[in-house]
């Protein structure tokens, strides 16, 4: 490691990172190169090491930032972030860890308040290597190293917002933080709608990264999410109840259920929640999962279930359903689950729901409230 | 998606793991040998997650000190994490016939430290360091196993505060939860050369609750006797620093002469071949148990007289669901299956073999929960429907376990627990028989076997290690666990009535022990850290079952006599985990 670290010392940021710079472009143009990639990876473990240090000699804050300067100079990241799928194992979690520390670093005069220095240059200069990351969900080598840096740079809302308004293709270059519009509907090809195939089609590793760092997107700017959520709603929730709740993995599906409660009940969220259980689709679809044959299947759809019996303003389609299914529901639900007699919480909302079922009247009441035009119109294929 | 699972061939068990049964398998595509561990999720309720981190520490490993992982997929509800395949078995397996010598640990040590040096270099604590979580390979290879609490470093000075690990190998400053970092491994590490030099840890025999008192309080253990090499011993020393700060890296140990001077891994076949010895010359024939797909033991809250939802568009037709197959699949692969061993897994007539019980599970860290509600407090045993088994270490027992957050329930026991079932009406669900009793006595009655009864059972059954004795116990819990199932209002009345009467009798109600209810607040560690007296204290307030409107007042679970502290001190310390706390260990 001293050996390493003296080298490291000795030669400057800026040679290390032009040198990488030149390699990558090596390995990019030739498939198979292994004398490059060895080469490489010898040149990122000593930026790891420039980053992080080591554990007897702490990283020197001047040293790190040029070597942040020479990255941004030479537009290394970029690079970097469409070819680490073309790296060897080591060079793949070395330029994990460097990525995530450069992404992070502030000069020491730097205000703690405002956003890295890198993170801003991203989200105005270079947004196409944020896009870039995302697509490392396209590998499964570099579907892990790419979703941890993801995840490092989702904490901020520039990225998250970037990552949801986005609609290049690839080639073309990527949608500047100033010309983000919010209210403008999504076309639903943009790099976040990718997101959802990526959970659902890609192996299980793949899938599980892919949507933890989905789940990031939606539920740490609440803001960013509630107003994107109001315009494109209809896409959003189609591709949610189409692809990841009917997804055939197991894991796809109860995670997703489950996120699906996350976000009806968070608050910021309160018009999305209103809207979506006005749905007699939707109210389908919970329903059909209460009987889906795997109990934790029918424990995260009971969640999402409540929300509709709950809600004092039904809309005719789904009272016009609790109704039809009212004998069915109370001869149902007193047993469904039975046996989690420790789960107090679940056992109330129970008594609660069959409480609300008796109480539903004969006929379906419109209470005029405004309906949405086609609640249903993507959800349709559901039923 | 190709359906993974058919590029193996599953083979026998090879034991049951902290979470899941792992099976030899062989890799159809290029013949090779590999050990596949099998998760069921459905009976795992928030943990997702923790197993993907759990697979994404492994997946970022390659080191010839550290098992390597292959790959991980789904296969239904289970998930199949396929890893290298060690024969050696274990350290803790090959300490059976004896302890190591001095030059066996030596390069155990050694392989562990490499193992140890390259994992610390990678931001990754394994926090769970101990014989049984070191394999070896047939040729005496040293590997790291079991990254089932490890946790992966942002930044190489970065501490954690997680309490996890197995009480006798944690370090001190883990147990103050007062910020640990790469040290921790090195303290476990000299446990583990301990362990296998004397065949168990330093303070084996005293309870694991105790010894999370005493490894901070007491001097750190040294090695005594001239019988050991000083330089041994130096070693032991060095490791068991209990300043973290003085205590030497991995690094820095690989230089020091007690590692420098060992030999080589081969050596080490000398320990497989003793261990293969002394099987034989038990006359143990290894009952193997050969892997064929589990039986569904989910149930449909279906009845009979009861369609699905009803709505408004023209209900698709019902697809004809051949009653059988739901309860009876086996995996494709095998199609070919060797008749006489599926007659041999129905166990039909055979009495179930006693139920293993878990020695050493690991803590885990308190995962966040979907809301802040009531269901945190209860956590402890949360049922996912799946039926508990019976024989998985629920409490902390008076086994040397380790603490985990969730028992990761191997579908194989209840398999192995209920043969009857599966031989007599596969196509029955245990389920589907008690359907109709929902009262509240059936209620209480489930709850009683949940709580009490199969509880007891077992933390009998743990302490139990007579083969006879531990057999008659089991066909008991089996016993218990059919009754609930058949009729849980049944099970309710003679527990209610077995109270009835012992209370009744003026010599066997003074005899138990007293039943003052406790508030309705569990109790909580209020640790005197300098109180000696804390564990008659405990002793003397005897444990009480969450009050339950109706429930029986005492149940057998607290006739066992002397298993009050342990319920007790399981319980709260259960609790400060759940409710993560960390900061009043301090100050020792």
């Amino acid at each position: 490691m001293a050996f390493f670290f003296n080298r490291g010392r000795s030669r400057q940021p800026a040679d290390i990172v032009r040198t990488t710079k030149e390699l990558l472009l090596r390995i990019h143009d030739s498939q198979n190169a292994p004398k490059a990639e060895e080469e490489l990876a010898k040149q990122l473990s000593q930026m790891k090491v420039i980053v992080q240090g080591t554990p007897e000699v702490p990283p020197s804050v001047d040293q790190v930032h040029a070597l942040v300067q020479a990255t941004i100079q030479e537009d290394l990241l970029f690079d970097l972030s469409r070819s680490i799928h073309l790296l060897p194992f080591e060079a793949r979690k070395d330029t994990q860890t460097v990525f995530s520390h450069i992404l992070r670093f502030r000069p020491n005069s730097y205000a703690a308040e405002k956003d890295p220095p890198v993170i801003s240059y991203l989200v105005h200069h270079r947004p196409e290597i944020i896009v870039e990351l995302c697509r490392g969900y396209m590998q499964s080598q570099s579907a892990m190293p790419c979703g941890v840096i993801l995840r490092e740079a989702l904490k901020f809302d520039v990225i998250t917002a970037i990552v949801l308004y986005d609609q290049s293709s690839e080639g073309e270059s990527a949608i500047r933080l100033s010309d983000v519009k919010p209210n403008q509907r999504q076309r639903g090809d943009g790099v976040f709608w990718r997101f959802f195939d990526w959970i659902d089609k890609s192996c299980f590793e793949v899938s599980a990264d892919a949507y933890t760092t989905f789940r990031d997107i939606l539920t740490r700017h609440k803001s960013l999410m509630t107003s994107y959520l109001a315009t494109n709603f209809e896409l959003f929730f189609a591709r949610f109840n189409n692809i990841l709740i009917h997804s055939d993995s197991y894991v796809t599906k109860r995670q997703s259920i489950k996120l699906l409660g996350e976000i009806l009940l968070d608050r910021a969220n309160y018009n999305v929640m209103m809207a979506y259980v006005e749905s007699g689709d939707n109210l389908k679809l919970c329903m059909k999962l209460l009987r889906d044959d795997r109990k934790m299947v029918q424990y995260e759809g009971f969640h999402v279930f409540k929300v509709f019996v709950a809600n004092p303003n039904k809309s005719v389609a789904v009272q016009r359903i609790l109704i039809n299914n009212r004998d069915r529901l109370l001869r149902f639900l007193p047993k469904f689950l039975d046996d989690r007699t420790d789960d107090d919480q679940f056992m109330d909302e129970k008594s609660f729901l069959v409480r609300q079922i008796e109480l539903l009247p004969k006929e379906p009441v419109d209470r005029a409230r405004p309906t949405r035009d086609s609640p249903s119109a993507h959800t349709a294929a559901v039923a | 998606m190709d359906d993974m699972s058919s590029h193996y061939q599953v083979m026998e068990e090879l034991g049951s793991g902290s979470f899941g049964v792992v099976y030899k398998a062989i890799d159809k595509t290029d013949g090779e040998i590999v050990a596949i561990k099998h998760i069921d999720l459905e009976s795992s309720e928030d943990d997702i997650q923790e197993i993907q981190q759990e697979i994404s520490v492994l997946a970022t490993c390659a080191s010839p000190y550290v098992t390597q992982y292959k790959a991980s997929f789904l296969k239904g509800h289970k998930l199949w994490i396929v890893m290298e395949f060690l024969g050696g078995g274990s350290c803790l397996d090959l300490l059976k016939p004896g302890c190591f010598n001095e030059a066996h640990v030596a390069i155990v040590c050694r392989e562990l430290l490499l193992g140890l040096d390259y994992l610390h270099s990678e931001g990754k604590i394994h926090r769970d360091v101990k014989a049984a979580n070191v394999l070896l390979s047939q040729t005496g290879k040293v590997k790291l196993a079991d990254f089932g609490v490890a946790a992966q470093l942002v930044n190489i000075k970065s501490q954690r505060n997680t309490f996890v690990g197995t009480p006798f190998w944690m370090a001190p400053e883990v147990i103050q939860q007062a910020g640990y970092d790469f040290k921790a491994d090195i303290w476990s590490l000299g446990i583990t050369a301990i362990e296998m030099i004397n065949g168990e840890p330093p303070h084996a025999s005293t309870h694991p609750m105790k010894v999370l008192f005493l490894i901070p309080k007491n001097p750190a253990p040294r090695l005594e006797g001239n019988e050991y090499s000083n330089t041994f011993k130096d070693f032991i020393a060095q490791c068991l620093t209990k300043d973290p700060d003085l205590r030497p890296s991995a690094k820095e140990l690989l230089r020091h002469k007690f590692v420098r001077n060992a030999g080589k891994p081969e050596a080490l076949q000398e320990l497989i071949h003793r261990k293969q010895d002394w099987d034989g010359g038990r006359g143990e024939t290894k009952d193997v148990k050969y892997y064929a797909e589990s039986l569904n033991t989910m149930t449909r809250p279906e009845d009979l007289d009861d369609d699905d939802w009803v709505f408004d568009t023209v209900k698709p037709p019902p697809i004809f669901r051949p009653k059988g197959t739901d309860w009876m699949t086996f995996d494709e692969e095998e199609n070919a299956p060797d008749p006489a061993q599926m007659l041999e897994d129905m166990h039909i007539s055979a009495p179930p073999p006693p139920p293993k019980h878990q020695a050493n599970s690991t803590v885990r860290r308190v995962p966040t929960d979907r809301s802040p509600s009531v269901r945190r407090a209860n956590t402890k045993r949360r049922s996912s429907g799946v039926k508990q088994p019976l024989g998985l270490d629920l409490s902390y027992g008076n086994s040397p376990s380790t603490v985990r957050q969730f028992r990761r329930v191997s579908d194989k026991v209840p398999t192995d627990l209920n043969p009857a079932k599966h031989g007599f009406d596969e196509n029955q669900s245990p389920k589907t028989v008690s359907t109709d009793s929902s009262s509240k006595e059936a209620q209480i009655g489930r709850r009683a076997y949940s709580k009490a009864v199969g509880m007891s059972c077992q933390e009998v059954l743990s302490t139990t290690g007579d083969g006879d004795k531990r057999e008659a116990i089991s066909r008991l819990a089996e016993a218990w666990s059919d009754l609930e199932m058949v009729d849980p209002e049944g099970l309710y009345h003679i527990v209610r009535i077995m109270n009835e009467k012992l209370q009744a009798d003026s010599r066997l109600s003074t005899l138990l022990p007293s039943t003052q209810p406790d508030s309705p607040s569990r109790p909580r560690l209020v640790l005197a850290q300098n109180n000696p007296h804390l564990k008659s204290h405990r002793r003397r307030q005897s444990y009480v079952p969450e009050p339950q409107p109706q429930s029986p007042p005492s149940v057998p679970a607290q006739a066992a006599p002397g298993m009050e502290h342990t319920k007790q001190l399981s319980d709260v310390l259960y609790q400060r985990w759940s409710e993560g706390l960390r900061n009043r260990w301090g100050g020792f």
